[in-house]
């Protein structure tokens, strides 16, 4: 699964650790999602989408589909 | 913005890593010890002591980890600092244990019972750490580390248990000498930094055993 957190983070300005406060998870969690080494649930993806004030499918998008 | 994981905070003395490795070579040594022949009985009994006793230092160093906010290894969170407690009274437990066991090896005229309890207790504190690892388990509220943890006990598992499998076909047919079955424990626990490296190859991070 692709995602666009390391884009979104950076707009923000946020640091993997500052996402990983916002998340209540660890800052290897982060980097391993952000990396695509890790697809998260479904609680945690819409988690993250609500940090980001966006839908799940803003973020998170299947292999190979256009960004 | 930051990019990577790299970001760890300042940590005063040796890794968890160091400790959990000179663990894995002072076992290594008795192994080989041991299976040739060279030490046993009480000696061999009193030296299964010198690598646990490295727990100590190997759960300080995590502890100092967990409190400066954590690194690759450990992550900062309440389960980690539960499991590191369980893990510490399981060794302690462990290590006095044994203290009685060498004793009661060499006092003269034991009582059945206190033979049997003397032995029992050193098992009973290692199941203490596989409690304390399933514990973690149930209690890990972040669902990555969570996984890292399963996979590494999954991992450890399988070594484990296939080496008792081909050791003890192997054994019956006199190819191999005889292994004391706790052996399979020791492994159990160097599967479990096999699982880790695993982790770091495949997700990018060790795991919080």
């Amino acid at each position: 699964m692709n995602n666009r957190l390391k884009v979104l983070r950076a707009e923000r300005d946020w640091s993997q650790q500052d996402l990983a406060d916002q998340l209540d998870v660890s800052r290897q969690s982060v980097n391993a999602i952000e990396k695509g080494r890790y697809d998260p649930s479904l609680p945690l993806a819409f988690k993250i989408a609500d940090v980001f004030g966006l839908a799940i499918e803003d973020i998170f998008q299947r292999e190979g589909a256009e960004q | 913005m930051t990019d990577a994981i790299e970001e760890k905070p300042e940590v005063a003395g040796r890794s968890p890593a160091f400790w959990g490795a000179m663990m894995g070579i002072s076992y290594a040594c008795l192994g080989g010890l041991a299976a040739t022949g060279a030490i046993e009985g009480v000696a061999l009994l009193m030296l299964m002591m010198v690598p646990t006793a490295l727990m100590i230092p190997a759960i300080k160093s995590a502890n100092r980890r967990v409190d400066s906010g954590g690194n690759a290894c450990f992550a900062k969170g309440e389960a980690q600092k539960r499991y590191l407690k369980r893990v510490a009274i399981s060794t302690s437990i462990y290590m006095v244990s044994m203290g009685a066991l060498v004793f009661v090896a060499k006092t003269p005229d034991v009582a059945f019972f206190w033979v049997v309890l003397s032995a029992l207790a050193p098992g009973l504190a290692i199941l203490g750490v596989f409690w304390a690892i399933g514990r973690l388990i149930v209690e890990e509220q972040d669902e990555f580390l969570r996984m890292l943890i399963i996979r590494q006990s999954l991992i450890a598992t399988a070594i484990a248990l296939s080496a008792a499998t081909i050791w003890g076909f192997l054994e019956s047919a006199d190819v191999v000498i005889h292994l004391d079955a706790y052996w399979w424990a020791v492994l159990w626990f160097v599967g479990l930094a096999i699982g880790a490296v695993s982790n770091r190859v495949e997700y990018g991070a060790w795991g919080a055993v």
